[in-house]
């Protein structure tokens, strides 16, 4: 299934010694995201563009979470491309394999692993005002495109628990996203630190194996049984029989998913019953009213990524368990110190600690005209048109960048959307002859302001919790706060009126007022 | 890198299995090297979290090294779990309960002094204990605490609340267990908060003097505990009698403690007890009723520090 062509830059015998590779487009990351550009470039017979990936292989998340229990908490059918299905998955909610090899494989189907260039992690972009292209530098040598897509991820890079000790402990130490399959766990006095939606997968998982497992819990999440089952052989040959019906459900689930948006960002109130689902479960599945408490969060449903699991609270009552929510004091060679003096042995230490997503690393490495990193221009908070283009920043397209993320359905849908927005803009340009296509100002501040007053009274903001959802001073800068085919509308077309193009062949100097 | 804390305890959990297959869910509180170990066994229908009070009394003792303290859930109980299906629970018994301590013991204790604290079921337990694995007794235990507990007969006393239970039909308990999800959701309807059931709990289980906060916890650790738990051991605290096989105890400091109000295991068991083991010290304690760990913690943290110091030879206290 893995076709081994390979585009490695040529070896240059000293950095920045071989000459550039031109291409038209360059885009980072073969992820989800990733991958779906690169199709759509093929099947608009783009051939000249290249995936620059840091890592070995495509699949980004998919390809990294390898935890045991990792699986995904959208029903696959939905959960997937919409131009590639698979009737094949094993289950409603596929696991890492699955769906890593799903990516695998529709990556090698649609010819884009021949574009991929692997081993090449962006160390810096910057645009190019006179050559009027993008210079990429990777570890795998230079790039110069016209035009850069950054699919770079949103939960891509780990972020690690500023906790003092962190560096003395001497046992094993993983994050969930780069987990140590070598390390046999069983037998294992383990730490989890977190209880996000890696931990509740993780922690089942791994607790019937450990000798003893802790769980450090900040705060508790709200969580709703899952309805995962295996999918019957007879229903996988009726998919394959008649794609339609496949289509189908895909089209009920989404629409399902959608009703929740109604309680997230419009009426609270439809939150209630699912609020009272999650106590239900909770209560059915934990006896101990400590343990209860413990587990019971004190913010509304849907603040927070709701999470669904049938054995996380088991796992967390099982004899061998505890968790433990005083906070971590420190951590030493050999344990954890809790605030509240007590100090557990621990030989492993897990860290659920999720992801750098307000402050996504990738935007330190892209600077536009100005020469000014895209992380200083959202120092304030990240700002777009349409999630996708940033000013200052010509012919530079962000998949899965700002307020694209969604909780609550198939973060696919919402990619697919932007990658149909880029595939127009790339149409626009080549129609008009266009070199250079840069987003307004205004654009941007009339996008911000569309985002800002689409996330009044969501849950969200007003929900009474602190998530990672909202930047440092509380803004909404990472999720959709709206339905999502209300996005799939928006970029459905290019707005060329928020747009100043620069024909090819334009004298350079012209572009000035665009500034 | 050891930052402001000046003392830590260290704390584990351990899942000790049992040879049927059932993992008993216990806390080990303490320093490994500690001079002894106290080992706690709750009563029916509780956890181990029914001896907080005591457990906190002893913290100090514990993070100065004096002694390791280790509390279990018994099987069926708070987060142990019943054995496996392959091993059908045939007759449950309270002497599968003190075989039960002797795996605790020996995974989590395998060397040094033990002073064991048992109240009620949990008092049982111990006395199983004794009565099957006699050669513990002065060797590596040497003391005991048995707090609102009996050696048998329970079901004789007619006017008693155990006694009443205790005669209960089997066919009943079989049907009740049954339709125990059902019960359980009717005693859902119910819950610790309820006044009606507060008033219940403290009728039948605190003397006079106990709080209401008391009465509260105390009725929340029962109602976390399952029906199951109540139906299965019923028959088996009836069936429990240890009268003629105390032997082992009177090898060993024994501190015995009951209410006078105890409706449960009313003073006559723990006179019966005293009678059986001539040295062991009674404490016949006033307006307090079955739950005393919890009524009078001072009380059993006294006697355990009276039975630690025995241990060690020398004064902890
Ligand atoms: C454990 C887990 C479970 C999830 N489950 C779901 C789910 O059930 N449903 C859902 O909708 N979403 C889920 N998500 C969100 C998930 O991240 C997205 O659905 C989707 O996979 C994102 O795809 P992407 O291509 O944008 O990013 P990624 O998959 O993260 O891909 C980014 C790629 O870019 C590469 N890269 C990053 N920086 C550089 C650089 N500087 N140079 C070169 N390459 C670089 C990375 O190596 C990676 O391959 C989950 C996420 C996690 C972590």
């Amino acid at each position: 299934m893995t076709s081994t062509t390979r585009t490695h830059a040529t070896p240059s015998p000293g950095a920045g010694a071989a000459a550039p590779r031109e291409v038209r487009v360059a885009v980072i990351g073969s992820g989800f995201a990733g991958l779906a550009m690169g199709i759509t470039l093929r099947q608009r017979g783009e051939t000249d563009f290249v995936l620059l990936e840091r890592a070995e292989d495509v699949g980004g998340t998919w390809r990294d979470n390898t935890y045991p229990g990792a699986a995904c908490d959208v029903q696959s059918h939905l959960y997937s491309y919409s131009f590639a299905p698979n009737p094949d998955w094993p289950r409603s909610y596929s696991e890492q394999p699955e769906i890593q090899a799903y990516l695998q494989a529709t990556a090698d189907r649609y010819g884009v692993r021949a574009h991929c260039v692997f081993g090449a992690e962006v160390t810096a972009a910057r645009w190019d005002d006179d050559a009027r292209r993008w210079q990429v530098w990777t570890t795998a040598g230079e790039f110069r495109a016209q035009v850069l897509v950054s699919a770079a991820g949103a939960l891509a890079d780990p972020t690690y628990p500023d906790i003092p000790g962190l560096d003395t402990f001497e046992g094993t130490v993983m994050h969930s996203a780069r987990w140590d399959s070598s390390h046999d766990v069983s037998g294992r006095k383990v730490a989890v630190i977190g209880t996000g939606a890696s931990a509740v997968q993780i922690v089942p998982a791994i607790q019937p194996q450990v000798e003893s497992i802790a769980v450090y819990q900040r705060t508790p999440a709200w969580v709703i049984p899952r309805t995962d089952h295996p999918v019957k052989p007879w229903a996988r040959r009726l998919y394959r029989l008649v794609p339609g019906l496949q289509r189908a459900l895909r089209g009920v689930l989404y629409a399902s998913r959608e009703f929740l948006v109604i309680g997230l960002a419009k009426r609270r109130a439809f939150l209630k019953p699912v609020g009272r689902l999650a106590r239900a479960h909770l209560h059915r599945q934990v006896r101990d009213p400590r343990l209860r408490a413990a587990l019971t969060p004190d913010y509304t449903i849907g603040c927070k990524r709701i999470l669904i699991s049938n054995d996380w609270f088991p796992a967390v009552s099982a004899p061998n368990a505890e968790l433990v929510t005083a906070g971590i004091a420190e951590i030493r060679p050999r344990s954890i110190v809790t605030r509240d003096g007590v100090e557990r042995p621990t030989d492993t230490l897990v860290l659920a600690t999720g992801f750098h997503v307000t402050d996504l690393p990738i935007a330190e490495r892209i600077r536009g005209r100005d020469a000014r990193a895209l992380a200083e221009v959202w120092a304030g908070g990240m700002v777009s048109n349409r999630s996708t283009t940033v000013a200052g920043f010509p012919n530079l397209f962000l998949l899965v960048g700002p307020n694209v993320g969604v909780g609550h359905t198939s973060m696919v849908y919402m990619i697919e959307s932007q990658v149909a927005y880029v595939d127009d803009a790339l149409r626009t340009m080549a129609a008009e002859g266009l070199a250079v296509l840069e987003t307004t100002p205004r654009a941007q501040e009339a996008y911000r302001e569309l985002i800002a007053r689409k996330s009044q009274g969501t849950v969200w903001l007003g929900g009474g919790c602190a998530s990672w959802y909202l930047d440092e001073h509380g803004h909404n800068t990472t999720l959709w706060p709206d339905f999502t085919f209300r996005f799939r509308k928006l970029t459905r077309a290019l707005d060329r009126e928020n747009y100043v193009g620069i024909p090819a062949g334009a004298p350079v100097r012209e572009q000035g007022e665009a500034a | 890198m050891t930052g402001t804390l000046i003392r830590t305890v260290r704390k584990r959990t351990a899942a000790v299995p049992t040879t049927d297959g059932a993992r008993l869910h216990a806390t080990v509180e303490g320093a490994e090297d500690a001079p002894v170990t106290v080992v706690l066994a709750h009563g029916w229908t509780l956890s181990q979290a029914a001896w907080d009070d005591v457990a906190g009394l002893l913290a100090d003792r514990v993070a100065d090294g004096a002694l390791r303290l280790v509390r279990y859930d018994q099987r069926g109980h708070g987060r142990s779990t019943w054995s496996s299906p392959t091993h059908p629970e045939s007759g449950l018994s309270i002497d599968r309960l003190g075989a039960d301590l002797a795996g605790v013991l020996d995974q989590l204790v395998p060397t040094g002094p033990v002073v064991l604290g048992g109240h009620s079921m949990g008092g049982m337990t111990i006395m199983c204990l004794s009565a099957t694995r006699p050669e513990l007794f002065g060797d590596r235990v040497r003391g005991v605490a048995l707090v609102s507990t009996s050696a048998g007969d329970l079901a004789s006393d007619p006017r008693s609340a155990g006694g009443r239970m205790a005669r209960i039909r089997p066919g009943v308990l079989t049907a009740a267990l049954t339709g125990a999800g059902l019960l359980e959701r009717l005693r859902g309807l119910v819950p610790p908060t309820h006044p009606r059931h507060r008033t219940v709990v403290r009728d039948l289980l605190y003397g006079a003097d106990a709080t209401d906060e008391m009465v509260l916890e105390g009725a929340r650790i029962m109602h976390a505990s399952s029906l199951r738990a109540f139906i299965e051991f019923l028959p088996a605290l009836g069936d429990h009698d240890k009268r003629t096989q105390l032997d082992a105890l009177t090898r060993v400091p024994v501190e015995i403690f009951v209410g006078d109000s105890d409706k449960l295991t009313p003073e006559r068991h723990s006179a019966h007890l005293a009678e059986a083991l001539p040295a062991a010290r009674l404490h016949r304690v006033e307006r307090t009723g079955h739950m005393l760990p919890q009524e009078r913690p001072e009380l059993v943290v006294d006697g355990v520090l009276r039975l630690v110091a025995g241990a060690t030879g020398r004064d902890v206290a």
